[in-house]
């Protein structure tokens, strides 16, 4: 090319038919090719810089992961156990090991019978509704596998009585009307009689006091007047009996047994 | 260490036991709507001839700059979402379409997915002299055809009612069968290669760029230098694509 580019005196000679075709090293190849040396230190050096961040990565705060959290199922799942818990006076929780389906499907059916739910919520779920909620101080038992008993009745009894048949199930702590209790607390909280006993209870023991106390005023009176009707009484049988002289003795044990029944 | 308590009473129940049910947390998307998709009558990639239907055939040079330098046909998407792309130039012979053809029409679903050429059927001849024949005496016989390949180009498109996942695999079994470097692409990571290029080459450290220093001619570069450089600005060195450069 450069022998065919040059100046006008050299065209004047140049015929088409002498047009010279190089053959010479072929530019591209199947292998590659060595570059010049040359070439290969410009290569080295127009690398690509990647840029630097003002400040080093470990010198910044970790980034709090982002969780966008946006999904329909997660958000039902939340629902749901706001739901449980907004709705039931008693919350237990309990410790789940692994344990056959059949003894799942048989504990749930009995703890149903007991008008008392199963509900296996998972830790990702229930932390952060629980953190929000009143039942905070709950969070430290959601650790490891859980399953939370529900139900709209306070029946620790009978869901102690269904537990202590699985030994898979611990139980780790409840709330039951709004009070937390520990293990011990739910045994001893099942060992109290009902409410409409104790409040029998507490009505029985409120009402005899004032009865006493009406009785212990009314006993004077009330002596005085059996007395008297006594003294009547005797009075009369004297009068009836004038000639017979023996109608007191019969009497006198009378006052001191009216006295000994008040 | 619930897991680990787990694991022990499961391992002590031993055979027989049943599994252990393990919760995690499901994630319910949306499948891709895929109700735009329409198949076409015949699923399956095209045989491609050994040989092009023309009447007389002429021996031609071999025109290396064919195979060099990015290409600039069939380098964005048509029909399909997925594709092999080439990463580097090459010529494609009839075995490689037949080994594209067989493997993809073998692992694709033709019920669901359909694979189109982006390639034509081999036309430029490759001359071959006979074994033992003496050097000289003209330019041999033709031996067999090719397809000129230039770096960027999408050699197959796959779409239909499926996902990346699904075609993966087998592309990148074709892929990497092929004489050049080549990958499975789809759409999303194409657009991504591209803009990941761009902004490399917007946010470059260095001040040095080979283009600046080419067409400035510093320190009389420019007498090592091919006037391919000027235009390929280093990226490419022969038939190669020099794909970590800017």
């Amino acid at each position: 090319m450069a022998a065919l580019s040059g100046g006008g005196l050299w065209r004047r000679g140049w015929l088409p038919a002498l047009q010279l075709v190089r053959h010479g090293s072929k530019a591209v190849t199947r292998h590659w090719k060595a570059m010049h040396f040359q070439r290969q230190k410009l290569m080295a050096i127009t690398e690509y810089l990647a840029p630097k961040p003002r400040i080093p990565e470990r010198c910044l705060p970790t980034k709090k992961e982002v969780v966008e959290e946006d999904d329909g199922y997660v958000r039902l799942l939340r629902r749901q156990v706001v739901e449980a818990f907004r709705d039931n006076r008693m919350i237990v929780v309990c410790q789940y090991n692994p344990m056959s389906n059949e003894d799942v499907l048989l504990t749930r059916h009995y703890l149903r019978k007991h008008n008392i739910e199963v509900k296996f919520f998972l830790n990702e779920i229930v932390r952060p509704v629980l953190s929000q909620s009143k039942y905070k101080n709950l969070l430290p038992l959601f650790v490891g596998r859980n399953i939370v008993l529900v139900s709209p009745e306070a029946k620790a009894k009978e869901m102690l009585r269904v537990l202590k048949g699985v030994p898979q199930i611990n139980l780790l702590g409840a709330c039951i009307d709004d009070t937390i209790l520990s293990k011990k607390g739910v045994e001893d909280f099942a060992k109290l009689p009902s409410l409409e006993a104790s409040q029998g209870q507490t009505v029985g023991a409120l009402a005899l006091l004032p009865s006493q106390t009406c009785s212990l005023l009314q006993r004077g009176s009330v002596r005085l007047a059996a007395l008297l009707d006594e003294y009547i009484r005797q009075l009369q049988a004297g009068a009836e009996a004038t000639p017979g002289s023996p109608g007191g003795s019969p009497a006198k044990p009378e006052p001191s047994q009216s006295s000994e029944a008040h | 260490m619930w897991r680990q308590l787990g694991r022990s009473l499961a391992a002590r129940e031993g055979p027989g036991s049943t599994v252990v049910p393990r919760a995690g947390l499901k994630k319910y998307v949306l499948p891709p709507d895929y109700s735009d998709v329409v198949l076409p009558e015949k699923p399956k990639l095209k045989f491609m001839e050994k040989v092009p239907a023309v009447p007389k055939v002429r021996r031609e040079p071999r025109r290396l700059r064919d195979i060099r330098g990015p290409s600039r046909e069939a380098t964005e998407f048509t029909q399909g979402q997925y594709g092999i792309l080439a990463l580097g130039g090459g010529y494609l012979h009839w075995g490689h379409f037949e080994m594209m053809r067989l493997t993809i029409g073998r692992c694709m679903d033709p019920k669901t997915m359909f694979a189109v050429w982006r390639v034509p059927a081999p036309s430029k001849p490759v001359t071959r002299k006979s074994l033992g024949h003496r050097m000289g005496g003209g330019k041999g016989p033709i031996d067999h055809y090719v397809t000129a390949v230039k770096s960027g180009r999408l050699l197959v498109e796959v779409g239909g009612r499926c996902e990346f996942g699904e075609v993966k695999a087998f592309l990148t079994q074709v892929a990497r069968k092929l004489p050049f470097p080549a990958a499975a692409v789809s759409r999303d990571t194409l657009q991504r290669m591209r803009e990941e290029e761009e902004e490399k080459r917007l946010h470059n450290q260095n001040p040095w760029t080979f283009e600046r220093i080419v067409t400035a001619n510093m320190l009389g570069m420019r007498k090592y230098l091919s006037p391919y450089d000027l235009k390929f600005k280093g990226r490419y060195w022969g038939k190669f694509f020099l794909k970590h450069r800017v």
